[in-house]
């Protein structure tokens, strides 16, 4: 249908109007051709990557964001022709103002799909919510009241940033959750963006043991939930246009502690480097995976043992769990 | 034309495409949807004078 008022591009594929503009391979596609190409590419990376097998029980780590919304919606999709059981596991941090709509709408989505819902909290897992953690920690250090937290390493001062905090403390009590729901997979809604995103921060920070974990080797070491990230091809705007598209409630608010971190700086700068030079993105992550794909041992391949502590793997004696809450409980 | 971001209305004069109206903003095309009359629209959509475009921000952390 023709829009009266401005004249739209057509779609690639056909007459309709185009939603959206594809500018990496220079293509126009409207809502239905769009979302065809979207769930097309969204099982093919499931299969490339073996990600999920038949039969097998697969944790969705749902933040109620667009990504982790759009994820369950397209693997309880996948779910209809690759059998599996579904489970959502969200975790409520504890960050004011933020976390309880999209709370609410991972809630409702869940119930929509019928799907099993874990809610864990940071409160009851940890004794304290995220906010009270950078609270205390912004007093421990009145210097630096910025939402920065900081320690002293021996080497210097090093920050420990709010999404620091939060990663590992997530991505801690998720393992966990999906272990005790004897998941085979935890699904993480991390998308193209989030991945080129993290391979050029480990390039700064020369980090290189943290790149060689992000796709998960089959045998990771005991205690761990195998991640697989069925996104890792797909742009992050193309997530929301697909929500949109396909009429899923969403809540476009920032996280209040996302300003500060180190990532944001880095999309800032891919998303420009993306709109000089379309396609970016996916030649970082192109580049990530031909150096995975390599053939021989990868030099900084991290190994992974139990904690001394809690007995949770970890790439270090203390996992990074450990040290943080132990931090956190002083 | 009639602009809407960040929830906010405002009168903005424009001539050309989304793409450039975006440069315009200085808003980074790659961090937002248009909706150009209430609907999706891709950033090459030329914007006419009694046009009301809303560009939501859709890209951020968290």
């Amino acid at each position: 249908m023709a829009n009266p008022a401005g004249k739209l591009s057509k779609c690639f594929k056909c007459d309709d109007d185009a939603v959206i503009r594809l500018h990496y391979c220079e293509r126009s596609l409207c809502a239905a051709h769009f979302v065809r190409m979207f769930d097309k590419r969204f099982r093919s990376t499931v299969r490339e990557f073996r990600m999920i097998s038949k039969g097998e029980r697969v944790a969705v780590g749902l933040s109620g964001g667009k990504d982790s919304t759009v994820l369950l919606n397209c693997l309880h999709e996948l779910s209809k022709d690759l059998p599996m059981e579904l489970v959502a596991i969200t975790i409520d941090e504890g960050i004011a103002g933020y976390r309880n709509a999209t709370l609410q709408i991972a809630k409702k989505q869940a119930k929509k799909l019928g799907i099993e819902h874990r809610v864990i909290s940071f409160k009851k897992e940890i004794g304290k919510t995220l906010d009270a953690i950078l609270r205390e920690q912004d007093t421990e250090h009145p210097t630096r009241n910025t939402g920065h937290t900081t320690r002293n390493t021996g080497h210097g001062t090093r920050n420990f940033l709010p999404c620091s905090w939060c990663g590992v403390l997530r991505r801690g009590l998720l393992n966990r959750a999906a272990r005790e729901l004897e998941a085979d997979k935890l699904a993480m809604g991390h998308n193209l963006d989030d991945m080129a995103q993290t391979v050029l921060m480990n390039i700064f920070r020369n980090e290189p043991s943290r790149t060689s974990r992000l796709l998960d080797p089959p045998a990771k070491g005991p205690g761990f939930v195998r991640r697989i990230r069925p996104l890792l091809r797909t742009p992050e705007k193309e997530t929301a246009v697909y929500a949109m598209v396909r009429g899923m409630d969403m809540n476009y608010k920032e996280c209040p502690y996302a300003q500060s971190a180190f990532r944001q700086l880095v999309r800032s700068q891919l998303n420009d480097m993306e709109e000089l030079h379309p396609g970016t993105k996916y030649k970082v992550l192109g580049s990530f995976l031909a150096m995975e794909k390599a053939p021989g041992e990868h030099p900084a391949r991290a190994r992974f043992t139990a904690c001394s502590s809690c007995g949770e793997p970890g790439s270090s004696a203390l996992c990074k769990f450990c040290e943080m809450t132990g931090k956190a409980a002083r | 034309m009639r602009l809407i971001i960040d929830g906010r209305k405002k009168a903005v004069s424009h001539r050309g495409d989304i793409a450039s109206l975006l440069k315009k903003l200085k808003v980074r095309r790659e961090e937002v949807v248009v909706k150009l009359n209430g609907r999706l629209a891709p950033e090459t959509a030329s914007v006419r004078a009694n046009d009301t475009v809303e560009v939501l921000r859709v890209v951020f952390g968290g």
